[in-house]
């Protein structure tokens, strides 16, 4: 019985991993290539373990040599800015679906489903040309707006699902204490929701700090660049300089890995439990 | 002054009206109880008094007010949820804080970030928490004021929801079945507790319940509702000695009340072909009601069971016993009419047209004898076999 057990758990160690160096070589092979020079990434003196006598320098060549930090303050604004604003108009909008019945809900709701169904390539024209009059081109609250509208409705979905699990009683009792529908989003739904408006914030911030499409349409200039266009940026027409590209690479990880992070000690369901007799 | 008027209440959801015509009026400081089976409309009834649910048409007043349309806030009530709707990201002490925040709140403090700056100062001010310790000592909650409501047990996240309505000292207090979801020892204690508030805080009390027990130990006045009409409106000892019909005999009692279909045949009446003795009378007064059957309904406690060779000057019914449950200090005894064997007593059949009688706990029958049930003429109720209404005799 306990060799069986053994085995079992055996099995399931080496499959997870299995699964964590699939997920992992990538990571490794960005930071292993960033600490390569150019020239042995050519040749047959491929390392396996990286470098890392080189790690200041490298990164002193990434800051000096571009305006990386600049870009990375960009993207930190606009997957900022896009993650406050999704989450503030998914909160009243999710609230008004789950609890409340008005004409036009069953509409508004697939229009937010539909915008998930347009590829962002498809509507880049017409955005373009609504950006150009409303002065939004060149401008990173243009992006935020943007990024908004393609990050909410999945906000709202989710934020959606986890307020209809807010018992009606909790509401209720809210209202006969004297709150009106403002305050009974942000001192019971909110609260309540919590785990989900992480996961939400996640998502909305991912959406922010990985874009790119609209990024590089959209901002010409150069010190107005998120760091996705900056990165992009370093693959040159006749030559790339890869240890830069990747130390670039893991310096934009980084700030979503910390706020990944952060995010998901948030993560945690139950918070509802002990409210009404289940 | 606090008292409570229905004037032809009713509440429809498109076709399907819940409930209809409803009209009483309860003097303040009365404990009135909604008592009914489930799905008969006394928790809407309780709702639209509280202002969650709106009223399809009538009035209803507090006082002199027609408050139809005034918000639960503006209605000055307290309303204690079935499944207590505590707030579990707040503390006890917040929740039962939590109304008299509210009523010092001016507009400006809900917007965002301003309302929670302002609940955690009034949290603090010194006449907050003066009540705040004051009611958790009455209801016994001091130990647990830091807690959240996961870690208390349901009796006392029961008294956290009692005491988060009485802080505000509302005008009226209304209660959901608050105590459906305890166990029978702690649904006594908090039954007396409850009853102990009404005395001491004298306010008028709406509570609704399907606990008859409940209803007869706590209220002062019962509304008995069935499918959304009221059957009767009265004190619990009018409900229960004069019932207004057949429905309410029966929800009122435990084992409920023996009602046996009679009709008159040679001047005597009979239940089920077989004659009641001694009811030449009774058959006579029928009769004069323009009647030739009639229901008649007798108390578990006012039957008595007899030998079958037993004399008696009572009216009496031959019959057999089918069930004996001894319960200590009394025995109540399940019995059908006829001699042995004349009826079905297996399956469904069993239960059906089944009569009991409560007796004391040192009379021993045994299953399946014959026996005579005997009962007073003053212990007869008679209700019309086709309406169900009681019939004055």
């Amino acid at each position: 019985m306990i060799g069986r057990r053994n085995l079992s758990i055996g099995v399931r160690t080496l499959l997870a991993l299995v699964l964590v160096i699939l997920a992992g070589f990538p990571v490794f092979w960005m930071i292993n290539t960033a600490m390569t020079p150019v020239d042995d990434l050519y040749s047959n003196n491929q390392r396996i373990i990286p470098d890392f006598s080189r790690t200041l320098n490298i990164f002193q060549v990434l800051v000096s040599d571009s305006p990386f930090l600049r870009w990375l303050g960009n993207s930190a604004l606009v997957a900022g800015g896009t993650t406050l604003l999704s989450l503030l108009l998914a909160c009243l909008a999710a609230y008004a679906l789950s609890r409340y019945k008005f004409v036009g809900k069953g509409l508004m709701t697939f229009g937010f489903f539909a915008t998930q169904m347009l590829p962002e390539a498809l509507l880049i024209v017409p955005l373009y040309s609504m950006f150009m009059t409303l002065g939004l081109l060149n401008e990173l609250y243009g992006l935020v707006l943007v990024n908004t509208a393609f990050a909410m409705p999945v906000a709202v979905f989710l934020l959606k699902s986890a307020m209809d699990t807010v018992p009606y009683e909790i509401e209720e009792s809210a209202r006969v204490d004297g709150c009106n529908a403002l305050t009974i989003l942000q001192v019971m739904f909110i609260p309540l929701i919590a785990p989900s408006l992480a996961a939400a914030a996640v998502i909305t911030f991912f959406d922010g700090w990985n874009e790119y499409l609209f990024a590089t349409t959209f901002i010409h200039d150069t010190s107005n660049w998120v760091a996705s266009t900056g990165l992009a940026s370093f693959i040159g027409e006749f030559t790339t300089p890869l240890d830069m590209v990747f130390s670039g690479a893991i310096v934009f990880t980084i700030p979503a890995a910390i706020f990944f992070l952060l995010m998901q000690r948030k993560i945690v369901a139950g918070l509802t439990a002990g409210s009404v007799k289940g | 002054m606090a008292s409570l008027t229905f004037d032809a209440l009713s509440k429809s959801y498109g076709a399907n009206t819940v409930i209809s015509d409803f009209s009483a009026t309860v003097d303040d400081k009365e404990f009135l109880v909604l008592l009914g089976p489930s799905g008969c409309g006394k928790s809407t009834m309780l709702r639209m008094v509280a202002g969650l649910t709106d009223i399809s048409s009538g009035t209803l007043k507090f006082g002199d007010d027609v408050v139809n349309t005034l918000t639960p806030k503006q209605r000055n009530i307290a309303f204690v949820f079935q499944s207590y709707a505590l707030y579990p990201h707040m503390t006890v002490r917040a929740n039962i804080a939590f109304p008299l925040i509210m009523d010092n709140f001016r507009w400006w403090h809900h917007l965002p970030f301003v309302g929670s700056l302002m609940r955690s100062r009034l949290l603090k001010r010194p006449d907050i928490t003066a009540k705040i310790e004051r009611t958790a000592e009455m209801l016994e909650l001091t130990d647990y004021l830091e807690r959240r409501p996961k870690a208390l047990s349901g009796g006392q996240r029961q008294r956290v929801a009692v005491a988060r309505s009485i802080i505000r000292e509302p005008a009226i207090y209304l209660f959901d079945e608050p105590l459906s979801n305890l166990d029978a020892k702690l649904r006594m204690q908090m039954r007396a507790e409850i009853s102990a508030l009404h005395a001491r805080v004298q306010k008028t009390f709406v509570y609704v319940t399907h606990d008859q027990v409940e209803a007869m130990t706590m209220g002062t006045r019962i509304i008995v509702m069935n499918e959304g009409v009221v059957q009767q409106y009265g004190t619990p000892a009018e409900i229960y000695s004069a019932p207004a019909n057949e429905f309410v005999a029966r929800f009122i009692g435990s084992p409920p009340m023996n009602i046996f279909a009679a009709t008159v045949r040679d001047g005597l009446l009979y239940v089920d072909d077989v004659p009641v003795l001694n009811s030449a009378g009774w058959a006579a007064s029928v009769v004069a009601l323009g009647l030739q059957k009639v229901s008649l309904g007798v108390r578990a406690e006012k039957i008595g069971l007899k030998s079958p060779g037993e004399s008696t000057d009572l009216l009496s019914i031959e019959a057999h016993t089918l069930v004996v449950e001894h319960l200590g200090a009394e025995t109540v005894v399940g019995v059908k009419t006829g001699p042995v064997g004349a009826t079905v007593d297996v399956g469904v059949g069993a239960s059906r047209g089944l009569h009991y009688a409560r007796i004391a706990g040192e009379e021993h029958f045994t299953t399946n004898s014959g026996c005579r049930i005997t009962f007073a003429s003053d212990a007869v109720h008679l209700f019309d076999p086709e309406t169900g209404t009681r019939l004055e005799h």
